[in-house]
C-alpha cells in the first residue's frame, strides 16, 4: 500500500545549507570527480554507483587516521563477504579521544544528568584521563584483546569510560540496561562468554533505588566469568592519577562490540560489528546527515543497551558534545527529559515516537513551558512516527525539522535519514543514507526509487556496505548469519523491514516485513514469549503478533493469541498468570496488551505457524496468499474477534482528538 | 454502585497494565498512595487517563493530571464521578 505524498512539514535553512557540511562534502567530491551533483539525491545516486570511489573519498575528506594500506578500498564483491579497507589499521577510541584542532581544554564534551537533576561533566583530558585508569585496572583483571567484556550498566559517565577502556585494549564490548529481566540478561550475557560483567546492582527510577541484577543467578548460569560491582569500579580512576594510555591501531574489521538482537526464533542474535566499519558509518550519518560538529550538544534518549548508545557515543569523534540521560522521563517532573535538553541548551535531541506519543497524551507543552530555542533538529527512531506526531512534534516541541531516522542493531546504523539540505514531508524520512544502495524487493526484482510515485517492498540493500557486521559470536560457520539476512534474497541483505522509495528521494519505513514485533521501539522475538508460554500447559499454541494501534505510544500494540487445551475464551486469572510471568521473566515490553483465544492459529500446509498471516489478520488484512494456509478459515476469526477489531474501530485522527 | 464500578475498573486495569491479579492486594485502602507506594509512576498516569477517557468518554484536562486529583483510587473515583460528562457505568 502506498501512502507517500504526506504534508509538507517545513523547508531547509537556506543559511544552513550553505554552511552544511553535506554541502561542503558534496562540492568536494564533484571537484575531486568531475560529476555533476546538483542535490543531495544527486550525490546519493552517485554514491550508490561509485560506492567504493564515495568511501574513498570521504575517509580523505573527514581525515580518518588509517595506519597500513588505504587500497583496496572493498574487496570482494558480495554484500555478504565483502571487506571494506582489508589492509588498513585504525583506533576507534584514538578518533574519540582525540579532540578538534581549535576545541578548547574546559569544553565539557560528555555530560551525564540523572533524574534527580545530578550533573557530572567531563572535559575532553579527564574522559583521557579516566579511560586511562580504567584500561589500566582492567588489564590487571586479565581483559587482553579479544575477550569479551559486558556492562549491565545505567547510562552514566562512568558506563562510557569502561567502554572505552574496553576498547582501547582491543576487548569487545556488550552491554545491556540493568532493568532487564534475568531469562533474557543470561540468555544474552551467557553466549558470549565474558572474561568481566561489570554491573550496576541498582539503579534509581522513579525516585526509588530499583534493584534487579541477580548477579547469583548470572554466575550459576554464565560459568566463569567474573562481576565486579560499579560501586568498586566508581574507585578505578583517583585524582591525581594519569596512567599513560596506549592506543594501539588494530585491522580495521577487528570486532568493536557485539550487540545484542531478537530473532524470530531461537536465542538472542549476537551481533558483531567491525570497529572501522562502525566507525566510518557513523562519521558520515552524524556529520553529513545531521551536521553535527563542533558547538553542537546531542542529547539521544537511549539506554546503554541499545545501538543508539554507540551511535551517541560516536558523536565525539565529530567534535559534538553529548549528553547521557539516566533515569525516569518523567520524574520528578512530567517533562523532566525535556527540562534536561533546555537546561544542557542541546542543540539536537533524539527521541521515539513513544515518547512524543506520551508527551501528547500528558497534554505537554515544551514549546510555551521551557526554553527550547538551541534546538535546531530533532531525532526520532525505535518505531514509525506516523505523520500527525510530525506535526505534533514541530507545533509543540519545537519549529525545527524533525528526522525520522530507521536501521537497527543489525547495521549499527542507519538504511534512512534526514539531510540539513532538504525539505520535512510527514510521515518520511529525507533520504537514504549515502552509499548505501536501500531497493525495494517487491517480486519486480530490487527496484530503485521510480520516476514518478513511489515503490513499495522489502528493504533489501544490494551493494557492499561498511557496516555490515563481521559475524555473529558463536555462528563459526556463518550459516545463522547468512539465514538472517541472506536466505530470503540470494546476495543482497534482507533487512526485515517494509520500505516505501518515493520518485521525490524521500523514504517512509511501514514496519517489519518479518515476524519481528517492535512495541513502543522495543524488538522482541516472538520466540521469547513462546518460551515462556511453555510454562502453561493450558496453553496449546500461540502467536505473538504486532498490531497497528494508531493511538498507542509508538503506535502498534503486541496481540497474543493463543489456542487453549480446553477451548473456550481465556480465563482471566490465567490471563494475568501468562501476563505477570512474561514481566518478570522477559520485560515489560513483552506484555501482550491482549490476550485472545481462537480456535486455531493460521498454519501452512508443512504445519508451520504463520505469524505473518496472522498479523495481517489482525490489521484488517487478508494476507495475499492464503492459498499457503491450510486452515485460511481462521484469518476471518482473527479479524472479527472484538477485542482485536477495536483498536482498528476506534482509531480518532490527532486532528480530531486534540 | 456507580464508584464500586469505577473502582473495579481501575483495579482491572492496574492488573491488566502493571501488577498482574496484585492490584488489590497491593492496594490496603482506597486513600493509599499510588505514587509513593509504587503502583503507579508518571507514565502509568497519564495511560490510565487515556483509559478512562476512553471508557467513560470524557475529556481529562491535562492541567487537572495531579497528586491531588489521581494519586489514589479514591482520589480517582471522586474525580471521574463528579465529572461533568461523566454518564455512570459502561
Amino acid at each position: 500500500m502506498s501512502t507517500s505524498g504526506g504534508k509538507l512539514l517545513c523547508m531547509p535553512d537556506p543559511d544552513r545549507i550553505q554552511r552544511s557540511r553535506m554541502t561542503a562534502f558534496r562540492s568536494w567530491v564533484s571537484e575531486e570527480t568531475g560529476a555533476a551533483l546538483a542535490d543531495d539525491h544527486a550525490l546519493f545516486e552517485w554514491s550508490t554507483r561509485n560506492v567504493a570511489a564515495f568511501w574513498k573519498l570521504f575517509v580523505e575528506w573527514t581525515g580518518v587516521r588509517l595506519g597500513g594500506a588505504r587500497e583496496p578500498v572493498i574487496e570482494g564483491a558480495e554484500v555478504e563477504t565483502a571487506t571494506f579497507f582489508p589492509g588498513a589499521k585504525l583506533s576507534y577510541v584514538d578518533h574519540v579521544l582525540r579532540p578538534p584542532a581549535d576545541e578548547s581544554a574546559d569544553v565539557e564534551v560528555v555530560i551525564g544528568v540523572d533524574e534527580t537533576g545530578a550533573r557530572e561533566a567531563l572535559t575532553r583530558r579527564e574522559l583521557r584521563r579516566r579511560v586511562a585508569c580504567y584500561a589500566r585496572e582492567l588489564t590487571s583483571r586479565g581483559v587482553r584483546p579479544g575477550d569479551r567484556v559486558v556492562g549491565i550498566a545505567r547510562n552514566v559517565p562512568r558506563t562510557l569510560v569502561l567502554y572505552l577502556a574496553t576498547l582501547s585494549l582491543g576487548a569487545v564490548w556488550s552491554s545491556v540496561a540493568p532493568d532487564m529481566g534475568t531469562e533474557l540478561l543470561v540468555q544474552r550475557v551467557g553466549q558470549v562468554h565474558p572474561k568481566l560483567v561489570l554491573a550496576d546492582l541498582s539503579y534509581p527510577y522513579h525516585g526509588a533505588l530499583r534493584e534487579n541484577v541477580r548477579t547469583d543467578a548470572i554466575s550459576e548460569l554464565v560459568p566463569g566469568c567474573t562481576i565486579v560491582s560499579m560501586t568498586e569500579v566508581e574507585g578505578w580512576a583517583p585524582a591525581g592519577e594519569s596512567p599513560e594510555l596506549t592506543l594501539a591501531e588494530l585491522p580495521f574489521n577487528h570486532p568493536l562490540v557485539i550487540l545484542f538482537s531478537s530473532g524470530t526464533t531461537g536465542l538472542p542474535k549476537c551481533i558483531m560489528h567491525g570497529a572501522g566499519g562502525t566507525l566510518v558509518e557513523h562519521w558520515k550519518e552524524l556529520a553529513l546527515h545531521c551536521d553535527l560538529g563542533p558547538g553542537d550538544r546531542l542529547l539521544f534518549h537511549t539506554t546503554a543497551g541499545w545501538m543508539m548508545y554507540n551511535w551517541l557515543v560516536s558523536a565525539l569523534v565529530t567534535g559534538a558534545s553529548i549528553v547521557l540521560y539516566d533515569g525516569s522521563v518523567s520524574f520528578p517532573h512530567a517533562d523532566s527529559l525535556l527540562r534536561c535538553v533546555a537546561e544542557e541548551r542541546c542543540t539536537v535531541f533524539g527521541t521515539s515516537a513513544a515518547y512524543l506519543s506520551y508527551c501528547r497524551d500528558a497534554g505537554l507543552e515544551p514549546r510555551s513551558a521551557l526554553d527550547l530555542s538551541s534546538l535546531r533538529l530533532m531525532l526520532s527512531t525505535g518505531s514509525v512516527l506516523r505523520d500527525p506526531m510530525f506535526e505534533w512534534a514541530y507545533e509543540n516541541v519545537a519549529p525545527v525539522p524533525i528526522h525520522s531516522i530507521s536501521g537497527g542493531t543489525d547495521i549499527i546504523g542507519c538504511f534512512v535519514l534526514g539531510s540539513p539540505n532538504l525539505p520535512i514531508t510527514c510521515g518520511e524520512s529525507p533520504m537514504t543514507s549515502l552509499a548505501l544502495d536501500v531497493r525495494a524487493a517487491n517480486g519486480g526484482g530490487f527496484v530503485r526509487a521510480p520516476a514518478e510515485g513511489s515503490v513499495v517492498g522489502e528493504l533489501v540493500c544490494v551493494q557492499p556496505f561498511p557496516s555490515r557486521p563481521v559475524g555473529f559470536w558463536g555462528d563459526e560457520d556463518g550459516s545463522r548469519f547468512h539465514e538472517s539476512y541472506f536466505s530470503q534474497n540470494e546476495g543482497v541483505w534482507t533487512h526485515g523491514d517494509t520500505i516505501e522509495l518515493t520518485s521525490r528521494g524521500t523514504a517512509r519505513i511501514h514496519g517489519r516485513s518479518d515476524g519481528i514485533l517492535n512495541v513502543r521501539g522495543v524488538r522482541i522475538g516472538p520466540g521469547e514469549i513462546y518460551k515462556v508460554l511453555e510454562l502453561f500447559p493450558e496453553v496449546k499454541s500461540s502467536v505473538a503478533i504486532e498490531q497497528r494501534a494508531p493511538e498507542e505510544p509508538g503506535g502498534s500494540r503486541l496481540v497474543l493469541l493463543v489456542v487453549l487445551a480446553d477451548g473456550g475464551p481465556v480465563p482471566r486469572p490465567l490471563m494475568l498468570r501468562i501476563k505477570k510471568e512474561l514481566a518478570a521473566r522477559t520485560s515489560p515490553a513483552h506484555v501482550p496488551s491482549v490476550i485472545v483465544a481462537v480456535r486455531d492459529v493460521p498454519r501452512t500446509h508443512n504445519n508451520k505457524v504463520s505469524e505473518r498471516a496472522a498479523r495481517d489478520a489482525a490489521n484488517g488484512e487478508l494476507p495475499k496468499n492464503v492459498t499457503a494456509l491450510k486452515n485460511p478459515e481462521v484469518l476471518r476469526e482473527i479479524m472479527a474477534d472484538p477485542e482485536i477489531a477495536i483498536v482498528r474501530e476506534n482509531a480518532v485522527p490527532l486532528e480530531e482528538k486534540n | 454502585m456507580t464508584s464500586s464500578e469505577l473502582r473495579q475498573r481501575v483495579i482491572d486495569w492496574l492488573d491488566d497494565n502493571y501488577h498482574f491479579g496484585d492490584a488489590q492486594n497491593l492496594i490496603k485502602d482506597d486513600e493509599m498512595s499510588f505514587l509513593e507506594r509504587g503502583v503507579l509512576d508518571s507514565l502509568g498516569f497519564v495511560q490510565l487517563c487515556v483509559f478512562l477517557e476512553k471508557t467513560y468518554k470524557i475529556k481529562i484536562d491535562r492541567k487537572s493530571l495531579t497528586r491531588a486529583n489521581f494519586d489514589s483510587l479514591g482520589k480517582i473515583v471522586r474525580y471521574v464521578t463528579a465529572h461533568k460528562d461523566y454518564r455512570g457505568p459502561k
